[in-house]
């Protein structure tokens, strides 16, 4: 009796942690680059493959490489945009990831500069291509090559033609014509300015610093309380005192209320042309260079590049050289919509009559800079965060403007030490 | 039906009558825990030694295994800040606030189900809605709803004369903790309800009819009856409260990501933003370490608490 | 006698208010998912469901993914509750029953546990699921899931046996039953709406888990509606309909599973608070 009982209890147990044992190791995800068969398997995570309107189109884009040949196949990678910075970079932190990866600056900076970006200089023929240069610039750290331009959209500012018959050319002139537009539920401008949306406003704002003639450093100190600065953000703040803004808005709302005619004008990047004409395809609107007396904008600049971890790394090289070959450049072109691609491309003249102002973006490439602090490249999340909690309190009247760009070099100064 | 005949269960007769030892052999207990404490250990335990160990270091988010040794350095840095004492704060209250109003409006709402009226069964099945749904389609919902141009509390408010200037509650820094409060709580009502509910259900009705009889105010029958007996059960729904609300994050991080200025920036918002857009893993986990410390302090300070009062009135 | 109705209708009055303010924010979901751009942005609000946008529910399904986000949150969910609760009966029983050494410990080990924030383990996490090859499965998550909600499903169901009187199982070990057979044949039964209330508790905490399913899963087939759902929040735009329709569909499983237990959790949060 008693023998059979310890039996039992033992046999119960074993078999407990038998069980525990073989789903442990029966069940591996398998798919670090896993191959089967000879294809090599790889993963693609790109922010850009959640959009209502272009992640269809991208995702057809992926499958003409697939099947333009038959020993590498790419999937897009499964990560949604709200934690996408950190999901992807938790991954690579822990040896992990996707192949390759669709970065906004901000993580770029950070990921090349803890080695986790494989270098291209081996793996890619950079010579044979037509880079545009200004933008690419940014993809080289040191001599060392970490991406290519996946996708760089400049900023512009977007007006409703039917409320606006001739865009504003000055600051005074914007300002006015916002006052002038702000009445009953329509407004005449919108900008982010909530820290909900940090990242947001931080491209918004760098577009009134650079615009007025300032600037975030001079490469080596931060100069984030410079005059031009104050004079810069002064007119941020202008606007939002002038209450010509929806305020407490969310960038998703106002833009929506763009394409509903409900705000005369923002300042936006290029990446939105093909987004708002999908939320409405009868808005009447155009686009002009901001009207600030410095042509210097922001632009977002997404690199595209191979995660050092990937053991398929001339595999995802393939991938890069078919994207940068001219005719599928042009395609993915279209699909971006009305911002520039890594190489100097031709819009078709269909195209050019569909949307005249494409002109506008792309004259705009030249003078666009990406938004992240020179000098600082990695740390700009933490000098973004300092500058950005900063403004927003000087908004909120908790602080004049002057004091809290004072405060933001003086945490920011820190921070880098 | 007492409980002896509720018993299902079957009587088996061995042929030999040996009488077993009380509980098995030795072994016993420890095979009914080794699965589960086996367990705990390697997805608990482990990790947590391991932030133990990173909150003495200075450690990125992108290259987690180098870490350098900086004693206390980190725990120096974070309590001489002054945003850190805002934080904890910030914290403070929001537990405070959670507990006292989920347990509070779940204590009312259980008393008002309590009474018999029809339909109350219905009643008691959509009341846990709330807790049902999940947290980002809450988040989503709930700032859709405090959307200064188009949210309906808005236009609610402008319609009977509140109107908040601007419209703006989520970042205006007076109202977002207080509008992340009220969605924190309209997710925990219904689970403190419902609890509150059956603990109510075993207050002995003779004995609040018998003082209702002798003339009791309901204040009275309240103290000296129902609440003798629910007690406990305010006391496991409080501590409960506060062990979770020192760990909510989602619905904070996707409505307010711990904004405006900092007016809702909880222990684990804190701890969030610095493991992954600062990328300090070691700071990070010394955040988390005074979390799960302040955690300790209460929950061992509220079982001598409770020890007491169960001395103190028998 | 009228003290009495006045009480009556006041108190069915609260009732309803109170009601209406836990469903409200539901059937806004539906309201806004069902509300074409022009009326959401309009002069004033539109307060009941436009039934001509219906399309829009019809489209996140047709899709294809939230049919599949909405399995993979089922299988986790479910995975989740069988392992919890089959660890978490054992350990209670024996957290009630048995006197070892570290016992005391234990116990407030498995309090502790409920301190730990997700956001703090992930790290860890992901060099332990690495190593054991759990990165991008389901069963990872129903692992990590369950580790963090055993504690508390044991404590609850230790709480419940130790209501339960131990003549019972007196009697029945005296008839030679072992300790095993003891807890299922004479426990279990007793302790089933805790059962259910903990079972509750495992699947919601798994059904609604984000942090650690966005981190460790990569496949997008393999996305449970907790993610996938944030998909929708996009970089260029988010289309509110199509997020209200998807989590209006997301919470209605969760919703539904509780009202298929709930007649269990009344009865089962409280065996364990009043008595123990």
């Amino acid at each position: 009796m008693r023998q059979q009982r310890v039996r039992r209890g033992t046999v119960t147990a074993t078999s407990i942690i038998g069980i525990a044992a073989i789903l442990l190791t029966g069940c591996s995800g398998g798919d670090d680059g896993g191959s089967e068969g000879g294809v090599k398997n790889l993963t693609f995570a790109a922010s850009t493959f959640g959009d209502p309107g272009r992640g269809p189109l991208l995702t057809q884009w992926l499958d003409a490489f697939n099947s333009s040949q038959s020993e590498v196949r790419v999937t897009s990678a499964a990560v949604p945009y709200p934690t996408f910075g950190q999901t992807v970079l938790t991954q690579m932190g822990s040896g992990q990831g996707p192949d390759l990866i669709r970065f906004d600056m901000p993580e770029f900076e950070s990921a090349s500069d803890a080695g986790l970006i494989a270098p291209l200089d081996d793996l890619v023929d950079i010579s044979k291509y037509t880079l545009l240069k200004q933008p690419d610039q940014f993809m080289v750290h040191d001599g060392v090559r970490h991406g290519v331009i996946f996708e760089a959209s400049n900023y512009a500012m977007y007006y409703n033609a039917d409320l606006i018959k001739t865009p504003p050319k000055t600051y005074d002139e914007f300002l006015n014509t916002a006052k002038s537009l702000t009445k009953g539920d329509v407004f005449g401008l919108a900008f982010r300015q909530t820290e909900a949306e940090e990242a947001g406003v931080w491209q918004d704002i760098f577009n009134y610093v650079y615009g007025f003639g300032g600037a975030w450093s001079d490469g080596k100190t931060l100069t984030i309380n410079s005059p031009k600065n104050l004079e810069g953000l002064q007119k941020y703040k202008d606007l939002f005192d002038a209450k010509v803004i929806p305020r407490g808005a969310d960038a998703a709302t106002f833009r929506r209320m763009f394409a509903e005619g409900k705000v005369g004008m923002e300042l936006n990047n290029g990446g939105y042309v093909a987004a708002t004409r999908g939320q409405n395809p009868n808005l009447n609107f155009s686009v002009a260079p901001i009207p600030f007396p410095v042509r210097s904008q922001g632009a977002i600049l997404a690199p595209i590049v191979i995660n050092e971890n990937s053991s398929n790394k001339e595999a995802a090289a393939t991938f890069i050289k078919w994207a940068l070959d001219p005719a599928n450049q042009v395609k993915l072109q279209e699909i971006l919509g009305a911002s520039s691609v890594a190489t100097v491309t031709e819009r078709s003249p269909e195209k050019l009559k569909q949307t005249p102002f494409l002109t506008v973006f792309d004259e705009l490439t030249e003078s666009s800079l990406p938004q992240i602090v020179l000098g600082f490249e990695a740390k700009t999340p933490d000098i973004r965060k300092v500058v950005v909690q900063n403004v927003i309190a000087s908004l909120q009247g908790k602080v004049d403007l002057k004091t809290a760009l004072d405060q933001a070099q003086q945490q920011a100064t820190e921070l880098v030490r | 039906m007492t409980v002896l005949e509720q018993t299902k269960a079957p009587v088996p007769r061995p042929a030999n009558r040996r009488r077993p030892s009380p509980l098995g052999s030795k072994w016993t207990p420890y095979l009914f825990l080794a699965p589960a404490a086996l367990f705990i250990l390697v997805f608990q335990a482990v990790p947590l030694a391991q932030e133990i160990y990173l909150s003495f270091t200075r450690t990125t988010l992108l290259n987690p295994t180098r870490s350098t040794w900086v004693g206390f350095d980190n725990y120096v840095r974070i309590f001489s800040d002054e945003t850190f004492h805002k934080t904890l704060l910030t914290t403070f209250i929001y537990v405070v606030a959670c507990v006292v109003g989920a347990v509070g409006s779940g204590l009312v709402i259980a008393l008002l189900l309590n009474s018999g009226f029809r339909g109350r069964g219905v009643a008691r099945a959509l009341i846990t809605v709330p807790w049902a749904a999940p947290g980002i389609a809450v988040a989503l919902i709930a700032t859709w709803m405090l959307n200064s141009q188009y949210g309906i509390v808005n236009r609610f408010l402008n319609a009977i004369g509140l109107g908040v200037p601007g419209g703006s509650i989520l970042d205006s820094p007076r109202y977002a903790l207080p509008a992340i409060l009220v969605t924190t709580i309209w997710q925990l009502f219904p689970f403190t309800s419902v609890v509150l509910l059956s603990a109510l259900q075993a207050v002995p009705q003779d004995l609040t009819e018998a003082a209702k009889v002798d003339g009791a105010g309901r204040w009275w029958t309240f103290r000296a009856v129902t609440w003798q007996v629910i007690k406990p059960a305010v006391g496991l729904l409080a501590l409960l409260m506060t062990i979770w609300s020192l760990r909510r994050f989602e619905l904070i991080w996707l409505m307010t990501k711990g904004g405006p200025v900092g007016a809702t920036e909880t222990l684990v918002i804190d701890l969030y933003s610095q493991a992954f857009d600062s990328k300090e893993l070691g700071r990070a986990a010394a955040i988390g370490m005074v979390g799960v410390i302040i955690s300790f302090i209460v929950i061992t300070g509220s079982r001598l608490v409770a020890r007491a009062a169960e001395k103190g009135d028998v | 006698m009228r003290g009495l109705r006045i009480g009556l209708t006041a108190r069915i009055l609260a009732v309803l208010v109170v009601l209406g303010l836990a469903v409200f924010p539901l059937y806004w979901m539906v309201v806004t998912a069902l509300t074409s751009n022009a009326d959401l942005f309009g002069e004033d609000a539109q307060l009941l469901p436009d039934f001509s946008e219906f399309g829009v529910f019809v489209d996140a399904l047709a899709e294809g993914k939230a049919g599949g986000w909405l399995l993979n949150s089922l299988l986790i969910a479910v995975g989740t509750t069988i392992l919890s609760v089959g660890l978490g009966i054992p350990l209670g029983y024996a957290l009630s029953r048995f006197s070892f050494r570290g016992k005391a410990v234990m116990t407030l080990v498995l309090l502790f546990t409920q301190m730990l924030p997700e956001a703090l383990m992930v790290v860890p996490l992901f060099s332990l699921f690495r190593r054991f090859e759990l990165l991008d499965s389901l069963i990872g998550l129903v692992l990590v899931n369950s580790a963090f909600v055993l504690p508390i499903v044991a404590l609850i169901l230790k709480g419940a046996i130790d209501g339960i009187p131990r003549e019972l199982e007196e009697a029945a070990r005296v008839d030679g039953a072992r300790p095993f057979k003891v807890l299922t044949r004479v426990n279990v039964p007793l302790i089933a709406p805790s059962i259910a209330a903990t079972a509750v508790i495992a699947f919601f905490h798994a059904w609604n888990e984000y942090v650690f399913a966005v981190t460790f899963i990569f496949t997008p087939s393999k996305q449970p509606a907790s993610v996938g759902i944030a998909n929708f929040i996009g970089e260029l735009g988010t289309p509110i309909q199509t997020i209200m329709a998807v989590a209006f569909m997301f919470t209605l499983p969760a919703v539904a599973f509780y009202l298929f237990a709930q007649k269990y959790v009344v009865a089962g949060m409280t065996a364990g608070a009043v008595k123990g």
